[in-house]
């Protein structure tokens, strides 16, 4: 309350805020530092049941020789144009999930009725498991890259159109009635005041939607065959018992998973939570 | 020559004429006649408000104070009369929100994701109006409600009482002929209330605006308006106006105020008998 009394300049302001940030990039080196340690830590693990003779080496390879066809895979290109060909598959099918997704949210959000049956249905086929599309694409659409996009897209789309419907549906109406009460109506109303509002709700279900679209991209790579692609290489390395490929393969996907999600959305969610008010827990 | 009624009508920049609101709502009988409870909320309120008046309504809750406000400000319609404002039926312009009319909600209802200064900008852009002169005027109200060094923080960051005075630099940024203001200042601590009508009373005096202010606090109506509007929750209408013949700048705690204070106490007696009354009574000393 002092604040409000004195009214004069507030030079600590400026200085907390400072401090907090600073708080928080040496929380991100100390993270660094637990997840080097414990990966140290694992392909311990690994080598010394590798070293133990426990699974002939055909079965189960040393980190050596995971690190030898990481360098062959990535000297040869394949590395390269798979992780390419797969994200470009992502961003593709997933970019169309995000618009598809929030058109039919938007469309929920208008058609209230249609809003409730359709999210009762959307929560239910979220669940399902996106490998299940899979044959379904294949006789419909063919053993190509259309049939992958539907699969990616049938398995995210409804995380989108939840969160869409549920994020602009749960707008405190005092937001709405204040601008409708500053003049905006129609599209400002929607562009100004809704995507905004809703932004923290929706970034969260484009987040579990972008989970459920990795899952179901590689599965769908694997399954429809692909040409090329970091799920090629799975089917590739199962057929012809590559297993240092195979788990070359697995490491890249986790890595680009651990960093969308842990590098991307996290920056992002926590970016737009902090500033809009919702990180409540500091001092 | 003007007629004498148009002449009313240019010194009266806002008038309530016969307005009555009714609320229906579902009663679970049988047939059609039982199915819907009627529930008057308004009964034929009349008021006129001179331009550059500060009116205050007070009254316990259920006495249909906020709701007759909202209908002032467009966002509740009326069951029947009508808001005129310069003598213009605001009927006839709803397609096109006017922003003469600019309501302070009581949780002050600021955008989270805008700094003060583009909260305060909001409804500039809402309307057009570039870039550099918006923020020319944005810098001139946050200034007014001495917030300049807390123009670029986020509305999380302030109290409650800074996030009101946003509001008002908000509202005041659109020019409107009249504020509307809703319990503003009900969910601020003694002081920072006390504080903030100090600095709507010179808000009021520097910009002449007309003001409707409600609230359920008595000395807070007294304290501030030119004229109190008591309103009664039986029958759904004035139960009486005070003139507050005080001069601005005034004085908050002046004996006049308490004076006028313990009249309206008095006169609304007759709600004591019910909880309602005991609400009323209770807010009117700090």
């Amino acid at each position: 309350m002092k604040l409000e009394i004195k009214l004069q300049p507030q030079p600590h302001f400026k200085k907390q805020v400072e401090k907090e940030r600073r708080k928080i990039k040496r929380i991100d080196v100390d993270d660094i530092g637990h997840i080097i340690l414990f990966l140290a830590a694992l392909t311990g693990i690994w080598q010394l049941i590798f070293s133990l003779g426990i699974f002939p080496k055909i079965s189960l390879p040393s980190p050596a020789m995971v690190a030898q066809s990481f360098a062959v895979l990535f000297a040869n290109a394949t590395l390269i144009t798979s992780i390419g060909m797969t994200m470009w598959r992502l961003v593709i099918s997933f970019s169309i999930s995000i618009f598809l997704g929030v058109g039919v949210g938007l469309l929920m959000v208008r058609f209230r009725s249609f809003g409730k049956t359709m999210s009762s249905f959307a929560v239910g086929l979220q669940s399902f498991p996106s490998i299940a599309w899979v044959p379904f694409a294949i006789l419909l659409i063919g053993l190509n890259d259309f049939g992958i996009f539907f699969v990616v897209i049938m398995s995210s789309i409804f995380s989108v159109m939840t969160s869409t419907y549920s994020g602009i549906g749960n707008i405190p109406t005092i937001y709405l009635r204040a601008a409708e009460n500053m003049g905006a109506n129609g599209l400002s109303l929607f562009r100004f005041v809704m995507i905004p509002a809703a932004t923290p709700s929706l970034i969260v279900g484009i987040r579990q939607a972008w989970s459920f679209a990795w899952h179901a991209l590689i599965g769908a790579e694997i399954l429809i065959a692909a040409s090329v692609g970091l799920g090629h290489i799975l089917l590739v390395g199962r057929e012809f018992q590559l297993m240092d490929q195979i788990i070359a393969s697995m490491i890249i996907i986790f890595a680009i998973g651990f960093v969308v999600d842990r590098v991307v959305f996290n920056k992002l969610e926590d970016k737009v939570r902090s500033r809009w008010g919702l990180n409540q827990t500091k001092e | 020559m003007l007629s004498k009624d148009e002449s009313q009508s240019l010194q009266n920049i806002l008038q309530i004429k016969n307005v009555s609101k009714v609320y229906y709502s579902n009663g679970g009988g049988d047939s059609v006649a039982a199915a819907y409870n009627e529930h008057v909320v308004l009964n034929n309120v009349n008021i006129d408000i001179k331009n550059g008046e500060f009116v205050t309504i007070v009254g316990p809750s259920g006495c249909g104070k906020s709701t007759l406000l909202n209908i002032v400000a467009g966002i509740d319609r009326t069951h029947s009369g009508e808001i005129a404002i310069y003598g213009q039926s605001t009927d006839s312009i709803t397609t096109d929100v006017d922003r003469n009319r600019i309501m302070i909600f009581q949780e002050a209802a600021l955008f989270p994701w805008l700094t003060v200064r583009e909260n305060v900008e909001f409804g500039l852009k809402i309307a057009n109006v570039s870039k550099d002169k918006r923020r020319e005027i944005a810098i001139h109200y946050i200034e007014m409600v001495q917030l300049s060094d807390f123009a670029d923080a986020y509305i999380h960051q302030l109290s409650g009482g800074m996030k009101q005075r946003v509001a008002i630099a908000r509202a005041l940024a659109l020019n409107p002929k009249i504020l509307l203001m809703d319990e503003p200042f009900a969910a601020l601590d003694v002081r920072t209330r006390q504080l903030l009508q100090k600095q709507l009373l010179q808000i009021h005096q520097s910009t002449k605006k007309t003001v409707l202010f409600v609230t359920h606090n008595i000395t807070e109506a007294v304290a501030l308006g030119d004229r109190v509007i008591l309103m009664s929750p039986y029958h759904e209408n004035i139960k009486k106006e005070f003139r507050i013949n005080l001069r601005h700048p005034r004085q908050l705690n002046h004996p006049i105020v308490d004076a006028i204070t313990k009249e309206i106490l008095q006169e609304s007696k007759d709600f004591e008998h019910n909880e309602i009354g005991d609400k009323i009574a209770a807010t009117a000393t700090f």
